[in-house]
């Protein structure tokens, strides 16, 4: 079985795992709608610039918490059965892009919810939902690698935090920068540097998940 | 002796760092000139106070208005008052060979005690009409003016910072080592990955300890430097002050995650995991955001942190470039002894089971 086929499989897997249980998605859709209710009745009028830091921040607290449990759903045994199954980078990626699916649908949901209680600033519609592609997959690269990292240790939810917010920054400053030019908040020229910036650190993030985790999943 | 030749090195280098940044005096400046502002066709004689200059000791002193590179006035009467004051009086032509109607121009005192020394948009010259074509055609003073100058190694004088300019020598060369500190911290971490000796992981951890305090190092040095330039010790709206606070939280996370294994082997693979993650995660953030965002109050363009152009001058980079050196040798040996100890405690451990 080749690597590509492998990654199928297990997403495969995880799509039917959450189909059966419907834990993650149903999780997230109440957390991020109760969220931005609080939000809405914390400070009832929203400024654009609010808008912005509040959707990141609302996005950002709820990846953390869909992602933590990447490694910890399933039992380490099963785990280790999965790992002499298949190659374990496969895992990973295939972790890695079914998050990235997951957070992709987190953050419309959030986008969603925003329109709804909060209002619809954005102007630049294409450049926000590339913003909401990018950004998804660099939270889901960064976070799966730190869940991976943090579910060896003893703490996991609070290691999780401490070892992937500080990580975080770049791309979340880049992503507020990028949509904050969504929102027409700023006219920023160097917006397609901006992008590539912003692919270039979630190419190298993803590099490097791929290059240790070989070093990582044994026990 | 001869295997210690870099911690040699390091001490030598300091000295010198420290001996020659902190005795080589500055530059001539200009700190104040008044009244600040002359309409054109005036007479004016300016109270010019200076820093730094002797010009009691004797010989003319020359100064100048500079309005392009081809036109400035002399002034025609300078009297010295002190060391640190002159009085120089003006005769400003009644039209400029420009068509600026109010606009700030640069002052040149020239001697042959301090040499020749520039305040830029100091002395601002106000016409009543602007007429650029007579200004050129009455133009009387000549362009062909010789300069002084003054070949001692000085440090240049730049308002606001003053003498502090030497704390280049201290605050910017301990980020420098810390980056590089950090890299042999990342690099003893693939070491340890591929080797599995955990002599390499207790390596990393030195290094990383040690990366940790010059951050702090750098962090005091510089908020004593923002307290004294921009009257502050730390400010949130300076982009390089926060990603440099996010880098040590990214560390210091290093730490929280190796105290949290109680198995010494998984602990020492994790960490060497996190800690290659978070150097490569760590260039960007101190590398690429802070030229992103515009307005940054470090030197440099446009939030540019690169160091150069009009930042450093030749006698800087003599004390600059080997201050680099010096701190970052001092940081590896700091680490050297760390580790030592580290290994002490390491095998004392060993002996207990």
């Amino acid at each position: 079985m080749g690597l590509a086929n492998e990654i199928f499989f297990l997403i495969r897997k995880e799509l039917l795992l959450e189909w059966r249980q419907k834990y993650a998605i149903s999780g997230i859709l109440l957390y991020v709608v109760s969220t931005v209710f609080i939000v809405y009745f914390a400070s009832q009028n929203i400024q654009n610039q609010a808008w912005n830091s509040l959707f990141w921040i609302v996005v950002l607290f709820a990846s953390v918490n869909a992602i933590t449990k990447s490694f910890v759903q399933e039992n380490s045994n099963r785990q280790l059965y999965y790992y002499s199954l298949v190659n374990p980078l496969a895992v990973i990626l295939s972790k890695i892009v079914y998050n990235t699916l997951l957070l992709l649908v987190l953050s419309l949901l959030s986008y969603a919810a925003f329109s709804l209680f909060v209002g619809n600033p954005i102007r630049h519609a294409g450049q926000f939902y590339l913003a909401l592609f990018l950004g998804s997959a660099g939270f889901s690269i960064t976070f799966t690698f730190i869940s991976a990292v943090a579910s060896k240790a003893n703490n996991n939810a609070t290691l999780m935090a401490i070892l992937g917010f500080p990580l975080i920054i770049p791309i979340l400053l880049t992503l507020l920068k990028l949509s904050a030019n969504a929102l027409g908040l700023i006219q920023d020229s160097a917006i397609d540097t901006d992008i590539t910036i912003l692919i270039a650190i979630d190419f190298i993030l993803l590099g490097m998940s791929i290059l240790l985790f070989p070093y990582l999943w044994r026990d | 002796m001869i295997k210690h030749w870099w911690k040699i090195l390091a001490v030598v280098i300091l000295v010198y760092v420290i001996i020659v940044g902190m005795t080589k005096p500055l530059s001539s400046g200009i700190l104040e000139v008044s009244p600040a502002a002359v309409a054109a066709g005036q007479r004016m004689t300016f109270n010019i106070n200076t820093y730094n200059t002797v010009f009691e000791k004797g010989g003319t002193v020359k100064a100048f208005i500079k309005i392009d590179s081809l036109h400035l006035i002399p002034a025609q009467n300078v009297t010295v008052l002190s060391d640190n004051a002159i009085k120089a009086a003006f005769n400003i032509p009644e039209y400029l060979p420009n068509d600026k109607k109010s606009w700030s121009y640069p002052l040149i005192l020239s001697d042959a005690q301090n040499g020749s020394f520039v305040r830029p948009s100091v002395i601002s010259i106000s016409q009543k009409e602007v007429n650029p074509s007579l200004g050129k055609q009455n133009w009387s003073y000549s362009s062909d003016i010789k300069l002084f100058q003054n070949d001692e190694m000085r440090f240049p004088f730049r308002a606001l910072i003053y003498e502090t300019i030497r704390n280049t020598y201290f605050h910017v060369p301990l980020w420098f080592g810390m980056v590089f500190i950090f890299l042999a911290s990342a690099i003893y971490s693939v070491l340890f990955l591929q080797s599995a000796n955990p002599l390499h992981d207790l390596n990393a951890l030195s290094f990383t300890r040690v990366g940790v305090l010059y951050g702090i190092l750098g962090c005091i040095t510089g908020a004593i430097w923002a307290k004294y330039t921009w009257g502050t010790w730390w400010t949130f709206s300076e982009i390089k002050l926060n990603v440099s606070a996010i880098a040590m939280l990214i560390y210091l996370a290093y730490f929280v995650l190796r105290s949290s294994f109680e198995d010494e082997e998984r602990q020492a693979r994790v960490s060497a995991v996190y800690n290659i993650f978070a150097f490569v995660a760590m260039v960007p953030l101190l590398f690429v955001i802070p030229r992103m965002v515009d307005g940054s109050l470090h030197p440099g363009n446009g939030g540019n942190p690169g160091f150069g152009g009009d930042d450093l001058d030749n006698y800087m980079r003599m004390v600059f470039y080997p201050a680099i050196i010096g701190w970052t040798l001092l940081g590896f040996w700091i680490a050297t002894l760390v580790y030592r100890m580290e290994k002490l405690r390491y095998q004392s451990l060993d002996e207990d089971y």
